[in-house]
């Protein structure tokens, strides 16, 4: 049987692909920010998980808003890296488990959660901004990805309730898988932040650590937020952290965290948190 | 009113991208996010105002794209995530556009982050 060993909880700014392609680990500027996944990649190295799912978000890259999935789920052997307009990334595409994904697309959908899936279509940023920081790429990427796309772009999006009960459906789809699997779970976006507006550039520290608290404490308080009261508090596109929840429903029961670094650089409180079960 | 949204009518610089505007600016969004295809790219920057005709977008949002006015498309319902996509096109940082949005120069709006020279 399958098993859920962990979570993860990780921005996905695109500046953070273009400063690791650029090899700007060492760069004073940027070094807070990787060696704030060392923990998290030495964690990953030493339990050595087969997958891990992704609760993430595309970008109006996979899909445009004329057809936007609240929920897809993507199916294959691998996932090109998408080009997002500046050109593909040196890195190799990611790899996927076919009948991993295709079970849990089956035990979603027989547990009504109806969920669209994919093939065979690249994926952006959402995914390939935080990878690299949590798994070696070369020669190969050392296991799998399960990405499970949510809409967080185009209102209305599913509610904060909805995407902690994803979660939950998700464990019992890996939990009734037959091999022994090792699966970590990552929730991704965040924390802080608004990209769009003349309010682009908002962040709300306090909230953030507020967050980071309910989120281990009292996730339930967090799931009955509005999306209205996530991007009055931390700005219009930190409502994506609701793809944290659906980790955190994953995860449900007691947590510890086992580390946390965020950084705050210019324009989002970029956060990687790491959860085993308590 | 979608009642997850209600009470953000008074939060200043900030337009929730719905339905409603999507489906107002379709033409203008699609045009934006095509810019992540090679040949799309290639034909704009040769020939641009046919790209534009071609795409279908009025004369207000032609001007506003042959004028880089960030907050003016994000106005005319421009959705962010396909914005930037226009902003690789015309090599313009994620960070030079936000400053453009929220009217400063980018040596104005770099001197309110933490870490200016995170870029």
């Amino acid at each position: 049987m399958a098993k859920i060993i962990g979570g993860i909880g990780t921005s996905h700014v695109p500046t953070i692909g273009v400063a690791y392609d650029k090899g700007k680990q060492d760069d004073p500027a940027w070094a807070p920010l990787f060696k704030g996944y060392k923990p998290v990649a030495d964690w990953l190295a030493e339990k050595k998980p087969d997958a891990l799912v992704f609760f993430y978000n595309d970008h109006a890259t996979t899909f445009f808003f004329d057809l936007y999935p609240t929920f897809a789920l993507g199916i294959g052997a691998q996932f090109e890296i998408a080009d997002e307009g500046a050109g593909k990334r040196p890195l190799p595409p990611m790899r996927g488990n076919v009948d991993l994904s295709i079970h849990i697309a089956e035990s979603l959908v027989n547990d009504e959660f109806d969920i669209t899936t994919f093939q065979d279509r690249p994926i952006d940023h959402g995914c390939a901004s935080p990878l690299p920081l949590l798994w070696p790429h070369a020669p190969d990427w050392p296991g799998v990805i399960v990405p499970i796309a949510i809409n967080v772009l185009q209102f209305p999006i599913p509610t904060a309730k909805r995407c902690y009960k994803l979660g939950q459906a998700l464990r019992r789809a890996i939990e009734s898988y037959p091999e022994d699997l090792k699966v970590v779970v990552v929730g991704t976006g965040g924390l802080s932040h608004q990209v769009h507006g003349e309010r682009a550039g908002f962040n709300n520290e306090e909230w953030d650590m507020e967050f980071l608290d309910l989120f281990v404490k009292n996730p339930e308080e967090l799931t009955k937020l509005r999306h209205a009261d996530y991007i009055r508090r931390g700005g219009a596109e930190s409502v994506e952290q609701i793809m944290w929840l659906a980790m955190r429903g994953a995860l449900e029961g007691e947590i510890r965290e086992l580390h946390r670094n965020y950084y705050l650089a210019t324009t989002t409180a970029m956060t990687v948190t790491l959860y085993e079960p308590a | 009113m979608n009642p997850q949204l209600a009470g953000l009518e008074d939060l200043e610089g900030t337009y929730v991208f719905d339905l409603h505007t999507s489906n107002r600016a379709m033409k203008l969004n699609r045009f934006l996010w095509k810019m992540i295809g090679t040949e799309a790219r290639a034909h704009f920057s040769k020939d641009p105002e046919n790209a534009m005709t071609e795409a279908g977008l009025s004369d207000t949002e032609k001007d506003l794209v042959r004028r880089q006015d960030w907050i003016g498309l994000i106005r005319a319902g421009a959705s962010f995530f396909v914005l930037e996509k226009f902003a690789r096109v015309a090599q313009r940082t994620n960070l030079e556009v936000y400053a453009m949005m929220r009217g400063e120069t980018f040596d104005e709006f770099m001197a309110t982050r933490r870490v200016p020279e995170c870029r």
